[in-house]
Order: C-alpha cells, then structure tokens, then sequence
C-alpha cells in the first residue's frame, strides 16, 4: 500500500492543532477499544484490546504517538525511541532494552499482525530511552505520560580507603543525569534531577575526603588537601558514581606536606573465615553414581574443616550452613560480609559427563560478566602494585563487584594455596585454578575461592569422598592451604613472620573459635 | 470543535495505522527464504573442553530467526553418538533474540532446568559456554549472551555460574 506522506502530515498537523484546542486532555470518552495517551507534545488516540481482563495497546499507535516506531523483526518486533531499541515477541513477557529487561505481567499479543502490549511495556521503554514514565488510568483509558523522576533520587555516599586509593561511592535510587566539576581543594557532583541527600554534612576519617556535604542538588566533596587527585567513573545496577582519590604529583623537595589522618586499623590479619558447603536442602547438587548427594558430602567435609581449621589455627570459623538446609546463593557470602570475614571457601564437589573425569580444581571469580569492570580491575591492579598492601579487616568497602575486584589478586593467591596443597597431601589429580563467573563468588569483600575436591560423577572417587580417610586428607589439605596463605598474607602486611611458630608479642589477640551455622548468630 | 477533533483523529488513526501496518506487514519473500549455511556448534570433547562441530544447517534470512534455529540445533546434540549431551535432554529453547547493542538472548525451558538441575560447576560450565561460544561464533555481531530460564531472569543453571548479567565468550573453555 503506497501512500503520499503529504496526507498524514496534514491529517498529524490538523490533528495537533485542533487537540491544542480542545478543553481538557483526558476528557474525550473513548470508546472501549480506544484509550488516550497523555503526553507533553498532546493527547493521542490509540486502539486497545481487552484479552483475559486484561488491556493491550497497539504498540505501533502508541510508540507513533510518542514519536517512535514498531517495525517487525524475526518472529518479534522492535520498538524504537530516541535511537533506543526495544525487542519484544509475544512468546516473552519480557522486551529487551540495552542489556536490560522490560517486565509485563502477560507477553504482548497481535491482532491482525499487528502486536499490542500492556502498558508495561512503555513504561519500562520510555524510561530507558527518554526519561519519561507511564501510568495508566483504567477508569479514564489515560495512559499518562510525563518526566520521570519527578520525585527526588534517592542517594547514599560511602567512602573507604582501599589500597591508598579513597573511594567514594555514590549510589542512587534510579539513573540520574550529573556532571563533576574540580574546584580547588574539593569535587562537586552536580545533580540535574532533585535528589534526597541522606544527610547535611559528615565528616570523614580518610587520608583525601574531609567531609561531604549537600547543597541543593549538589554533593560537595571537601578533600584534605589541594593535590589530591581523582578519577570518576559510574557503574549500573544499581546505579553508582565512583570517584577514585589519590594523591597527585610527588611533591617538590620543601614542599610543606599536609597533614593526612589515618583511620584506625582493625587488627589486621586473618580472624574469621567462612567456610561455605556447597547446595543444601532441595538443591542437592551432583549426584554420584551410587547415590551420594554432594550437599551431604559439602556439609560432612566442611564440618570437619571448621573444627580442624579452629584448632590449627585459632580463629573464628563460621559455616554458611550447618544443616541440610537451602541457602541463597548470595546469602552465603553476605553472611561472609555480616561477619567481616578475611576469607571465604565454598567447598563442592564436581560433575561431568565424560566418563572418567577426576580430578580437584580450584576457581576464583572472573570478571567478564562487565567489559568495564574488567577494566577498572586491570587499572587497579596496576596502581595496587605501587601501594603499600592493606590489612583485609580494613577493607570496609561498600560495594560488591569493585570490592570483588580489589580482591582478585588475593582471591588468585588463595586458590593457588588450596589447589597445591590438595593436590600435594591428598596425592588427587589437579586440574588447576581456573577462574569463572561464579554466582557464589560474586560479592564477597574478601579473598574467595572455591574448590571441586573431586569428581562425584566418577564411581571411583564418589567412594573416596564418602570414605573417612579421604575426608581426612582433605580437611588436612585444605587447613593447611588456609594456614599457608594466611602465613604468607600475614606476613606481606607485616604482621607475621615466615616461619608459622610467630612470636606471641606480634600476634592478633585471641579471638573466639566458636563454630556455629549462621541461623544461630547474630552479626559481629 | 469536538466533532473536527474527533474527525482529524479517526483520519489520524486510519492513515496512520495504514502506514504503520506496512512496516510490520513482513515481506514473505525475505522471512521466509531459507538458505542453508554451515553452522559451528559446541560440545564437550574427551578433554573436557568444548570442541567445535560443524554441520549445515537451514536458516531462515532474518538473524532473529536464524539464532534460535541454531541454539535449537546445539541442543539437539552432537551428531556423533559417542559424544554425551550436555544438557538435560528435556532442554528446550523458548526463543531468542539479539538486540542491536550485541547482547543475545537465549531464553531456556524444560523440565529438569525447571525443576533444577543437580550438577556440578564443570558440567554448568560447558553448559552454559557452549551456548555463548555457538551463538558468539555463529553471529559475529553477537557480543555476549545472556541466558534467561522459562522466560525469567535466571541466578544460575544448578547453582554455579552466574546469569544474572550477560557472558562473554571464553576461549579457556574451548579446545584448541
């Protein structure tokens, strides 16, 4: 069907015109199958449908309204807005917006090919690719569209020093629009949108921020000294602005030096560590050949590590779970985080297809679930190397992919540590320390790995498993990979001397060895 | 005036609607062209590393389409027998899209993935890698994958690897 476009030009401009006219917005009472959509350049007339009690708009009247388009693509359809594409078929409640999903209740439909959606589905689009949000008014047929955000942003600051590198973190409520501006001795972030400060001013113990504070819609970052220097970057979900603060170019001979203070030092040193059995309850995990589940083999084993390592080497062990029970997955190391732990294992056991794998390997997270978070790892691991290490207990950081980040090279360590030692005392094949994107992994502020002791898929090491002696050897193993690297952290920090007998005078007080499952404890 | 108004509407509405119907009306001669094309596909070798399987394929034209095709044809399995599936076999694939930024989405069902799938982290890693390395290689302008579990946001598979954003491929996990 070919048209002139002259014809819906002068129909649209008409159209505008006569709307700009008329009284009200949402007065004209549509009838059943047709809804007004209310937005800042008029009202629109757009069809709906009703299917199941439920209203559909037809996406491409709508999106024409907004001053977009729908075209088809595949099986689906596309949306698109202000150079943004929405995906969406109706085999899917959800569309797909930049690496984000938009959530419906039902999927869209089509009527006469044509596809309609619920209102959802502009709401989750419009704020992604304009800034606009949708509610719908049933009982008008108005779907309404104005800014977003018309409510302040809310926002939460944190600072830590990590490192030699102060980090302030700046976590909003919903993306925000903002511009960072370098005044002489301080960084302002400067909100377009209103935004709810969590408080006034505060001060902070931190070698380069002195306090932050809220003017209207402008956080001020008053620093301890005029060349420390900063580097902003900003990460999604949630949304966050990060600044990174160091100290700029070295100082000239003479140069009067300002005076930093240090935040105190929570004993550094390896204190509590978690020690994580892998599945539990429903998820029974793998299972053997002759019926070994490897939630009760994980739970048996680590029970047995907490007490060896409580034992061995004095410190507080704490099990994610002590029962056979379910645990979320970022539970577990939330649990390691309320208890600021120096160390997080997550034991399991492996699984295969290919007959006959065998074998122990050790992971530590990866990070190419963030092409940007990768990067950010590389720069700081670079600049690490410069600093002076830091006391783990010290590392009060507030934000899980970067606090992941700044303990990779740590997390590395760890698994080395238990991948040799297995392999060394327990005599089982290694397969090496590996790195993947493992969901337990994710978020722990702390050195994490997770070993797979064995094969549970393979006849012959599912007996090993179930068999005492060889728990023995592993727990042996793996209390003295612990031990190992513990000596070897404790040492770089300088709080430890190489050989494992340390003099008291230098040792950590001592602290508390209960182990006990975390449904019984309360935070530290 | 309220009648001009409604009469510029309903020929609004009825040129508009014309207009956009001839976008989403498809050009059958396009959506419907089937070409057939070789296909790399990804299973676990004796190493137990992914190794690539090559196999010609009909694909229809439009990527969309194509994709799912494809991740249909990795889960039906290797075509060497003595070669095991890596998925569940009750695994299906919902559907699939792949938006312009270069995220591909697999969307993935079945019993046992639904009911959750008791294995362990190397089998969910060549699981789930096999998937980001087929799509990734087979559609270059695919750049990472992320893979959803009955039209949801999936946390893992059976417990080990993370959904929750998308995967970018990993040649570590491929033999060489």
């Amino acid at each position: 069907m070919t048209r002139s476009l002259a014809l819906p030009a002068i129909a649209l401009a008409s159209a505008l015109f006569l709307l700009a006219q008329a009284p009200t917005p949402a007065s004209p009472p549509n009838p059943a199958n047709q809804a007004t959509v209310h937005a800042a350049n008029g009202d629109h007339v757009v069809t709906i449908a009703h299917q199941n009690g439920l209203t559909y708009f037809a996406a491409d009247e709508t999106m024409a309204a907004l001053g977009g388009s729908v075209t088809r693509d595949g099986n689906g359809f596309k949306a698109a807005l202000n150079n943004t594409v929405a995906a969406f078929g109706t085999d899917s409640r959800f569309g797909v917006v930049k690496d984000d999903l938009i959530e419906m209740p039902v999927p869209p439909i089509t009527i006469d090919n044509r596809p309609y959606v619920p209102w959802q589905f502009f709401q989750g689009f419009l704020i992604r690719s304009s800034a606009l949000d949708a509610s719908w008014d049933p009982a008008a047929r108005v779907l309404q569209i104005r800014p977003a955000q018309t409510t302040a942003v809310g926002v939460q600051v944190s600072v830590a020093n990590v490192q030699g590198i102060s980090k302030v973190v700046v976590t909003l409520t919903a993306p925000a629009d903002y511009t960072i501006v370098k005044e002489a001795g301080a960084y302002t972030v400067r909100f377009r949108n209103a935004v709810h400060p969590p408080y006034v001013e505060q001060t902070h113990e931190d070698p380069y921020v002195a306090r932050t504070s809220f003017i209207g819609n402008d956080l001020r970052i008053q620093l301890t000294a005029p060349d420390v220097v900063g580097d902003a970057y900003r990460l999604e979900n949630p949304f966050r602005i990060v600044l990174d603060l160091r100290k700029g170019a070295a100082s000239g001979p003479g140069t009067p030096q300002p005076v930093i203070s240090t935040r105190p030092v929570e004993s550094p040193g390896i204190h509590t560590i978690v020690i994580d059995p892998g599945h539990g309850g429903k998820e029974v995990g793998a299972i053997g050949p002759a019926g070994l589940m490897e939630k009760d083999a994980t739970l048996s084993l680590c029970r047995r590590l907490a007490t060896a390592l409580e034992a061995k080497l004095k410190t507080r062990v704490v099990l994610t779970r002590n029962d056979d029970t379910v645990v979320p997955l970022d539970q577990r190391t939330a649990i390691a985080n309320q208890y600021h732990a120096d160390l997080f294992l997550s034991v399991h056991m492996n699984a295969a297809i290919v007959k006959g794998a065998h074998g122990a390997e050790t992971y530590f997270l990866s990070l190419d679930a963030s092409d940007k978070l990768a990067e950010k790892a590389a720069e700081l691991e670079n600049a690490s190397k410069n600093a002076a290490p830091a006391a783990s207990s010290d590392l009060k950081l507030m934000l899980w992919d970067l606090a992941q980040q700044e303990y990779l090279n740590e997390s590395s360590r760890l698994a080395q540590a238990v991948q040799e030692e297995m392999n060394r005392i327990t005599g089982i094949q290694s397969r090496g320390v590996k790195q993947a994107p493992f969901k337990v992994l994710v978020g722990a502020t702390m050195p994490a790995a997770l070993v797979e002791v064995a094969f549970i898929t393979n006849p012959d090491e599912e007996s090993k498993i179930k068999s005492d002696a060889f728990q023995a050897t592993v727990v042996e193993a793996l209390t003295k990979a612990v031990e190992r690297y513990k000596i070897d952290y404790e040492t770089r920090i300088g709080i430890a001397q190489p050989p494992p007998a340390a003099p008291a005078t230098t040792a950590p007080a001592a602290p508390t060895t209960t182990t006990k499952a975390t449904s019984t404890r309360t935070g530290t | 005036m309220r009648r001009a108004v409604l009469l510029s509407l309903a020929i609004l509405a009825i040129v508009g609607g014309c207009t956009k119907k001839r976008e989403l009306t498809p050009n059958l001669n396009v959506e419907n062209k089937v070409q057939v094309r070789p296909v790399t596909l990804f299973f676990e070798g004796p190493e137990m590393l992914l190794v690539r399987e090559t196999r010609n394929v009909g694909l229809p034209e439009n990527p969309a389409g194509a994709l799912s095709q494809v991740a249909r044809e990795l889960l039906k399995g290797s075509a060497n027998a003595g070669v095991p599936h890596i998925f569940p076999r009750d695994t299906v694939v919902r559907a699939a899209f792949l938006l312009p930024d270069g995220t591909a989405f697999i969307d993935l069902g079945g019993p046992t993935l639904s009911q959750g799938w008791g294995t362990g982290s190397h089998e969910e890693l060549m699981a789930v890698y096999s998937v980001v390395q087929t799509v990734t290689t087979n559609f270059p302008e695919a750049k990472r994958v992320r893979i959803l579990v009955n039209d949801e946001p999936a946390e893992t598979l059976a417990g080990h690897v993370n959904l929750s954003r998308a995967l970018l491929p990993r040649m570590e996990f491929v033999a060489r």
